[in-house]
């Protein structure tokens, strides 16, 4: 059957179907606001015309290329043209300001390559028993991975105030997360009797506010982006940095794994892996300054995520998030249910489109390697120039997302807000924490009790909720004992400093 | 303003914020007492101790850290003139369409930024809307905001 597949896979029209998706994939997730969910969506009508493979290929190749794409303007403009890339923004920006931007960009799309091509992997061997095991998985346990996301709150302080710092932030976050409308009772909370908010405040346009537009407010003092362009000249010669396969191993297994949950996405996974690469990282130090094993961790993660996704989409027909929900709506339309008779009945179409995603990560890491020092001359770009452009596509991405205007200037207060709150030191990436979490922690804690009768005995019950909570506890405790052991030591300074003084 | 007074002036904020928060719940309906409820009193019962703490921490070392300056920006002119501006055009957005509101957006900006070059300014300008007419309104079909004074 695989022999087959590969046949079809290899017929003129599946090569140019993979080639278009996923170029045009990478185009998509490279523009803020306009998201792989919407753009596999926007196709469905189109495949109607193509034959069911071609236009499988062609949805699953912008699925692959728009979470790889949404890197590049993270990494030189601080501006994620996808949510699952604001991790990679907050570790591949800083390296584009020091003139790194091309290796940044580089180092992205091997991680990205690679976690796609593991997921795939993994979609291709063991989908049918990764699709049970993501049935176990109950409210309790989807509440404890919110808290498991949080935990990397705890690991962005460096001493006891900026933890504190840290946590208020992402309890903003968290209840900023809470307007909309009560996923229990469905009354509708704090609304402001807005018809715009009753889903909640969208959280690209505050993501576009806060990364974005703060970013572009800050770069108004300066001329360039990059301050020292000779580093720019070298982009091709700069050595692949050492040490990075156990980050893109990391983000690989958590984007699949977390990929294969129902409801999660593909933001989540590349902050946990994010935060995992962080709490194993023998550079600590470097975090949020540019450093390389982040990016590694939060791209493999993203696109670890496909191929996750597509497991419980293909076997159960329940799909990953939302750009599986949007593939599957392809995949009916062309009368092919998911489930077993996908792998058996229709098995060379099914594998012939798990095939052609690693033919798409082929491509995007050739586009990417190829054109990541063009890429990079967008911060050569002068700011006066800059700025507006990617404020207007920055304010454009956020109305597109929903077509309300509401939304840009959530995107406006959001970018204010976030300049105050970093000049005050509160931390940006805690508030997005909470803010991509909340909905998942509130709906799990509330559904949780309602189960449980409201006993809390519900999350420490189940085996893979105990689980759970071991791996929150082994990420919980070194910070904390990190941040102690430096907050007795800036103590220590500051009484030394003063004995000195008072002699 | 000292930045100290500015984080005091935010965890005074939060800490109301907390409060009224916490206040709120009580019109939940009873069905979700149990639960949403909870979950927000938790929220806000966490966020009012936290902001107390902070400011425990602020009178501690009070003496060290106040008289630190507030440094929103070093190009105030520049940063405040493209907020403003970037309001008009959201405010106007729906009077006048994108088209023609951006039109007017991106040159105006770019001049207030510093770029003098007129050839530049203008080829951007039109590039960027040409590029959005053709992917955004022709090929993807995203319905731009249309003018509704004319």
């Amino acid at each position: 059957m695989i022999f087959e597949s590969l046949q079809a896979l290899l017929a003129p029209s599946s090569l140019l179907a993979v080639f278009i998706g996923t170029v045009s994939g990478v185009l998509v997730g490279g523009m803020p606001g306009l998201t792989a969910t919407m753009a596999v969506a926007l196709l469905i009508p189109v495949t109607f015309v193509l034959e069911p493979l071609t236009g499988l290929i062609l949805m699953g190749g912008v699925y692959c290329g728009a979470m790889y794409g949404g890197s590049i303007p993270a990494i030189l403009l601080r501006t994620p043209g996808t949510p699952a890339a604001v991790a990679t923004a907050m570790e591949g920006y800083p390296m584009s300001r020091q003139g790194h931007g091309g290796l940044a960009l580089k180092v992205s799309v091997i991680a990205s390559f690679c976690g796609g091509v593991f997921s795939t992997f993994v979609l291709l061997m063991v989908a049918p028993i990764l699709a049970i095991f993501a049935l176990t998985f109950g409210p309790p346990e989807y509440f404890l991975l919110a808290i498991l996301g949080l935990v990397g709150i705890v690991s962005m302080a460096d001493d006891e105030s900026s933890l504190v710092k840290a946590l208020i932030s992402g309890l903003l976050g968290l209840v900023i997360a809470v307007i909309g409308t009560d996923p229990i009772s469905g009354q509708l909370r704090y609304t402001l009797g807005l018809t715009d908010l009753y889903d909640g405040v969208s959280f690209m346009p505050a993501l576009i506010g806060m990364f974005s537009i703060s970013q572009m407010l800050d770069l108004t003092s300066t001329k360039r982006i990059v301050t020292d362009t000779s580093t720019l000249q070298k982009i091709k010669r700069e050595p692949f940095p050492k040490g990075l396969k156990k980050f893109v191993g990391l983000g690989s297994i958590t984007g699949t794994v977390v990929g294969v949950l129902p409801g999660e996405g593909a933001t989540i996974a590349a902050f946990l892996s994010y935060n995992f690469a962080r709490q194993y990282s023998k550079k600590k130090h470097l975090f949020g300054h540019g450093n390389p094993e982040g990016i590694a961790a939060a791209e493999s993660g993203n696109n670890g995520c496909v191929g996750g996704s597509l497991v419980p989409t293909l076997t159960l027909g329940i799909p990953g998030n939302s750009v599986a929900a949007a593939l599957m709506g392809g995949l009916i339309i062309h009368g092919l249910i998911p489930g077993p008779e996908l792998f058996s009945k229709y098995g060379v179409m099914t594998y012939a489109f798990i095939l052609s995603l690693f033919l798409a990560n082929i491509i995007f890491l050739f586009i990417g390697l190829t054109m990541a020092p063009y890429f990079a001359r967008i911060s050569l770009i002068p700011t006066p120039i800059l700025i507006p452009v990617v404020c207007l596509f920055s304010l454009l991405g956020s109305y597109a997302m929903n077509n309300s205007i509401l939304d840009i200037f959530v995107a406006l207060i959001c970018g204010i807000a976030a300049v105050i709150l970093h000049r005050t030191g509160f931390s940006l990436g805690a508030l997005i924490l909470g803010l991509i979490l909340g909905p998942i922690a509130e709906s799990g804690f509330a559904q949780a009790l309602i189960i449980g009768h409201g006993s809390y005995s519900i999350f420490f019950t189940r085996p893979q909720a105990i689980i759970l909570w071991a791996i929150i506890l082994v990420l919980l405790i070194p910070p904390i004992i990190q941040i102690s052991r430096q907050s007795g030591r800036k103590k220590a300074d500051v009484e030394r400093q003063s004995d000195t003084s008072a002699e | 303003m000292t930045r100290r007074f500015a984080e005091i002036i935010l965890l005074v904020g939060f800490l109301i914020a907390a409060f009224a928060l916490y206040l709120s719940t009580a019109e939940y309906p009873k069905m979700v007492q149990g639960s949403t409820a909870t979950y927000v009193r938790f929220l806000s019962v966490w966020l009012g101790l936290l902001c107390l703490i902070e400011m425990g921490l602020w009178l501690r070392k009070r003496g060290r850290e106040e008289g630190k300056k507030l440094n929103v920006t070093s190009a105030p002119f520049r940063f405040w003139s493209l907020l403003i501006l970037m309001f008009i055009y959201s405010i106007l957005l729906e009077y006048l369409g994108f088209y023609i509101i951006s039109a007017l957006f991106l040159p105006v900006a770019m001049m207030v930024l510093g770029a003098r070059n007129i050839w530049s300014v203008a080829l951007t300008s039109g590039g960027v809307l040409i590029f959005v007419y053709l992917v955004f309104a022709k090929l993807l079909g995203v319905p731009l905001p249309q003018a509704t004074l004319f």
